[in-house]
């Protein structure tokens, strides 16, 4: 990768870094003060946005990076299969094993598909 | 003062919780060896990192080639949502020495500030005692590290060819999906993935990132004009 090995270990120590002073934060380094309102309610679309914006470019773009929405998409697929369990089910766990169940099956099946 | 009680008590309340946290460690310590970072430093992430999130954002943006700053910067908005728990907590810590509040920060995730705050909030008495929050912390912390070791283990073991990376993308699906109960979530979530598709080109991936802040503003934008 574009990382050399102290590289990577100060970024290690550096992400430990960082998300223990998110933690530390009020706590210990300004134990003093509130949390504004505003930023409270800001802080709650973090997760939808940042990891579906993690995620949206490797599921839905092919290499040349057009848009791939056809069912020719394995990932995308099993993406959506495990995205219903994790609504009805609220469970990681679950959700894993029916995302990589789907994707080895769809997998299975396309080389069947382009063998045969 | 010691509370062998109180510590048991931490202890038994996050036993249940091990059944979720066990195997998110197992897919933890899997993707950072897919993503191709060195078993070493993907175990030394576990160890001072314990953030389940934050570990599977960097393997994600590692893997797909961002440089250190980009993942450094990602890693801290979605560990954002601690400065939440820690504001919510703090004032029940605010008696304890500096060494003790240094201690359980450290230890602070998501399942063991639900237990936290519930006991504080409900039995105000507890208010300044640290053994249950100790207790529960470890509780969490131990399984974490050894599932993450496991992880790490099953990751060299398996070849590519079982896509074992697909789990990053499953696990923020596992996340996300269930808060898009919510119309405000529909809107962050559509807004990030939009917008991180429409940057897709920008140099240093910073497109996600960039993205992910299309979406909270998205967010924010469509709670103000509802109220």
């Amino acid at each position: 990768m574009n990382l050399g090995p102290l590289q990577l270990w100060l970024l290690v120590l550096a992400l430990g870094l960082a998300t223990y002073a998110t933690r530390l934060s009020f706590i210990a380094l300004f134990a003093r003060r509130e949390m504004p309102k505003a930023v409270h309610r800001a802080l709650r679309h973090v997760p939808p946005a940042m990891l579906l914006a993690l995620i949206a470019p490797g599921l839905l773009l092919t290499t040349d990076g057009s848009l791939n929405l056809q069912p020719d998409n394995l990932r995308l697929v099993a993406a959506v299969v495990g995205g219903s369990v994790a609504f009805k089910t609220r469970s990681t766990t679950w959700t894993i094993v029916a995302g990589m169940m789907s994707l080895w099956a769809l997998e299975a099946a396309s080389r069947w598909l382009g063998g045969g | 003062m010691y509370s062998r009680a109180d510590f048991l008590l931490g202890i038994r309340t996050m036993l249940p919780v091990q059944i979720g946290t066990i195997p998110f460690g197992l897919i933890c310590g899997v993707a950072a060896v897919a993503a191709g970072i060195p078993a070493p430093a993907a175990l030394a992430m576990s160890a001072i990192m314990f953030s389940g999130t934050a570990q599977l954002v960097a393997a994600q943006l590692y893997g797909a080639g961002a440089p250190g700053l980009v993942i450094l910067v990602s890693c801290v908005v979605v560990s954002l949502r601690f400065l939440m728990y820690s504001a919510a907590i703090a004032p029940h810590l605010r008696e304890l020495s500096d060494r003790w509040r240094a201690v359980l920060s450290y230890l602070l995730t998501d399942q063991v500030f639900a237990a936290v705050i519930q006991r504080f909030r409900h039995q105000p008495e507890h208010r300044g005692h640290p053994w249950f929050f100790l207790g529960a912390g470890l509780t969490l912390w131990v399984p974490w590290q050894i599932s993450n070791a496991l992880g790490v283990l099953v990751g060299a073991l398996v070849p590519p060819s079982w896509s074992l990376d697909f789990v990053v993308p499953l696990s923020f699906v596992a996340i996300v999906a269930p808060l898009l109960r919510e119309r405000v979530a529909i809107v962050s979530a559509l807004g990030g993935a939009i917008g991180a598709l429409a940057l897709n080109g920008m140099p240093m991936q910073l497109g996600m990132i960039l993205g992910g802040t299309v979406g909270i503003i998205a967010g924010i934008g469509v709670e103000r004009l509802r109220r």
